[in-house]
């Protein structure tokens, strides 16, 4: 049966052994639907992070169910997952994590050349497009560490984009940046999530952006709820 | 880089430095010597009652060259006759050996013309009373080409004889004792005709021997000693240098796949967050291996060509450099062997041995858990 959802969490609970054992996540469900934008908030060491990896299939030791796009991810091999999710997720980090060796067209290409390695002359195409609607057209061949904090998120939210993903999974994507550029990076995920129905889930310390979204969660001592 | 570099040139110039000598040797000693000699089995039932003087002569010399012939590994071979003597100049005495040969056979045994150093070589011959000398020997005697020379055999008989040349081999264990004169005066001298005591083998292609045991399974009364059994030192040394060689070639190959172990598990710790941003956005742990051993084979590759070049250089450089020997071999620069098989060897070494120092930190660079990401926030 296929499901409405985008992602689909139930039950979700994590234990840590090390160096007690701990319940980190407990009991969490989670929908959400195409064009859905989600943001997670809460302390440090509440368990945020922690359950946006398991979200991500970055991790898969946990109870409970976990569909994406109407894959049950529990029970896939790693190599399987790899490929999971670079057709299906993009990420968007913290302190952007782009490859200091390569120019920005090659970050954002990076995750394309991975899927298909034969289009090379399109997928360039493509990603000079997505730049340049992120502003960037200026900078195609640019070293990134040359680029400003915003610039280089914004060529990040690129790379999440390149393969046009169900689902966008951003850990913190302001978090190193200034009102301005915050309050842009946020806009243009709210852009992304409401034209290309792509669905977006932020984990975030930042109030103005978790009480300006729709669908607002907060975490406390492993347990989500509605905020 | 530089590791490879320096082990594949190391590599590179022990092995022609090494083999070089090796070679030189070799052919130094083994061309001026027989490969296998012949001579008759002695019987101690045979007993001279009166101590007279008495060369074993060769029984079934038509069979032994019939056999000899009929061999297609045979170069030349050449009938001896040896006795000891006395060799007496106007200054000294010295007790030596003679060695009387059929100059034509002789010639394409060693090509002697060619290492004449003065006077004629074996076409002085026709001249029944010559004698050729080896360099060493004419030094200790004290003469030159034109001199006289009385010979004395055990028999008691006694010659002069005119040196007409003065050769060398390049090798004092030759030069020091090695006489020329023809068979025939010689023959005459020991007072019997036909007389043939050894027979001296060359063959084409040395390290197949296998003349030697058909004659010793067709011929039972002869002895027959090959170029391994007269030169055993020689052989041994050149054993101990090979093993020496390559065991010190592929310890350097193998510190410096420790040195590209070190930087390649270096790289891994640093591109730690570089690999689980790889990793995370789909690539696999396959892919990310294979981005680990590109890196170290284009270091091989660099390395190694870069080595040969200077292992080339090197080698060169030794070639060229003279060398002052003492009279054991008689040599202008050092001996090297540039053989194409070397390089390729060495520069191949150098690429495996790098692509397996790359292998185990590229494991471990694809088994980096893409979580790290978080638990470094």
């Amino acid at each position: 049966m296929l499901s409405k959802y985008i992602l689909e969490a139930r039950n979700i609970s994590k234990e840590f052994y090390l160096p007690v054992k701990h319940n980190i996540l407990k009991n969490n469900n989670l929908v959400v639907k195409q064009g859905d934008l989600i943001t997670i908030h809460g302390e440090s060491g509440s368990g945020k992070s922690t359950l946006l990896y398991i979200l991500a299939t970055l991790d898969t030791q946990f109870e409970g169910d976990l569909i994406i796009n109407n894959t049950i991810i529990k029970t896939q091999s790693q190599s399987f997952l790899s490929d999971f999710r670079n057709k299906n997720i993009g990420f968007v980090y913290q302190s952007h994590y782009l490859l200091q060796e390569f120019n920005v067209l090659h970050n954002v290409l990076l995750p394309a050349f991975k899927s298909d390695k034969k289009n090379k002359e399109q997928l360039r195409e493509k990603a000079s497009k997505l730049l340049t609607e992120l502003g960037l057209s200026s900078y195609l061949n640019y070293p990134v560490y040359k680029l400003s904090g915003g610039q280089q998120q914004r060529v990040a939210i690129a790379r999440a984009l390149i393969n046009n993903p169900k689902l966008i999974i951003a850990d913190e994507p302001t978090g190193n940046l200034d009102q301005k550029n915050s309050q842009m990076i946020f806009e243009l995920l709210q852009k992304i999530s409401s034209e290309q129905k792509t669905a977006v889930i932020i984990a975030t310390h930042d109030p103005k952006i978790y009480n300006n979204s729709n669908i607002s969660y907060e975490m406390t001592d492993g347990v989500l709820r509605l905020s | 880089m530089l590791g490879v570099l320096f082990g594949v040139a190391t590599f590179i110039v022990m092995v022609n430095f090494m083999t070089g000598v090796n070679d030189f040797l070799d052919a130094a000693v083994f061309e001026g010597s027989p490969d296998l000699i012949i001579s008759q089995k002695q019987d101690k039932n045979q007993v001279s009652e009166d101590l007279d003087l008495k060369l074993s002569s060769l029984e079934n010399l038509d069979k032994i060259e019939t056999t000899i012939s009929a061999s297609n590994n045979l170069k030349a071979y050449s009938k001896q006759v040896i006795s000891p003597a006395i060799f007496i100049s106007k200054h000294v005495q010295l007790p030596g050996a003679l060695n009387g040969v059929y100059a034509s056979a002789e010639q394409k045994l060693y090509d002697l013309d060619k290492r004449i150093l003065s006077g004629e070589g074996f076409n002085s011959f026709i001249e029944s009373n010559s004698i050729i000398l080896g360099v060493s020997l004419a030094e200790k005697l004290m003469v030159n080409t034109g001199d006289s020379l009385k010979i004395i055999i055990p028999n008691g008989n006694e010659i002069k004889l005119k040196v007409t040349g003065v050769f060398s081999f390049g090798i004092t264990t030759i030069d020091n004792v090695r006489t020329y004169v023809p068979a025939k005066m010689l023959q005459s001298l020991l007072e019997e005709n036909e007389l043939t005591t050894n027979i001296h083998i060359k063959l084409k292609d040395r390290n197949d021997i296998s003349l030697k045991h058909s004659l010793l399974e067709k011929i039972k009364t002869i002895n027959v000693e090959d170029w391994k059994d007269s030169n055993r030192t020689i052989v041994a040394g050149n054993k101990v240098r090979d093993v020496l060689t390559w065991s010190v070639s592929f310890s350097l190959l193998l510190v410096a796949g420790f040195g590209i172990y070190n930087i390649m598990n270096g790289t891994v710790i640093q591109k730690k967050k570089d690999i689980a941003v790889l990793k995370t956005i789909g690539y696999t742990k396959k892919d990310v291996v294979y981005i680990f051993l590109i890196q170290s084979l284009f270091i091989g590759l660099i390395g190694a060509l870069l080595g040969v070049i200077t292992g080339y250089a090197i080698s060169y450089f030794i070639s060229i450099t003279p060398l002052k020997a003492n009279d054991f071999i008689i040599v202008d620069t050092y001996p090297v062997n540039f053989k194409m098989i070397y390089y390729i060897l060495g520069a191949s070494f150098g690429i495996i041995t790098t692509i397996l120092a790359g292998y185990f930190p590229a494991k471990k660079a694809s088994s980096v858990d893409p979580v790290i990401i978080i638990k470094d926030l």
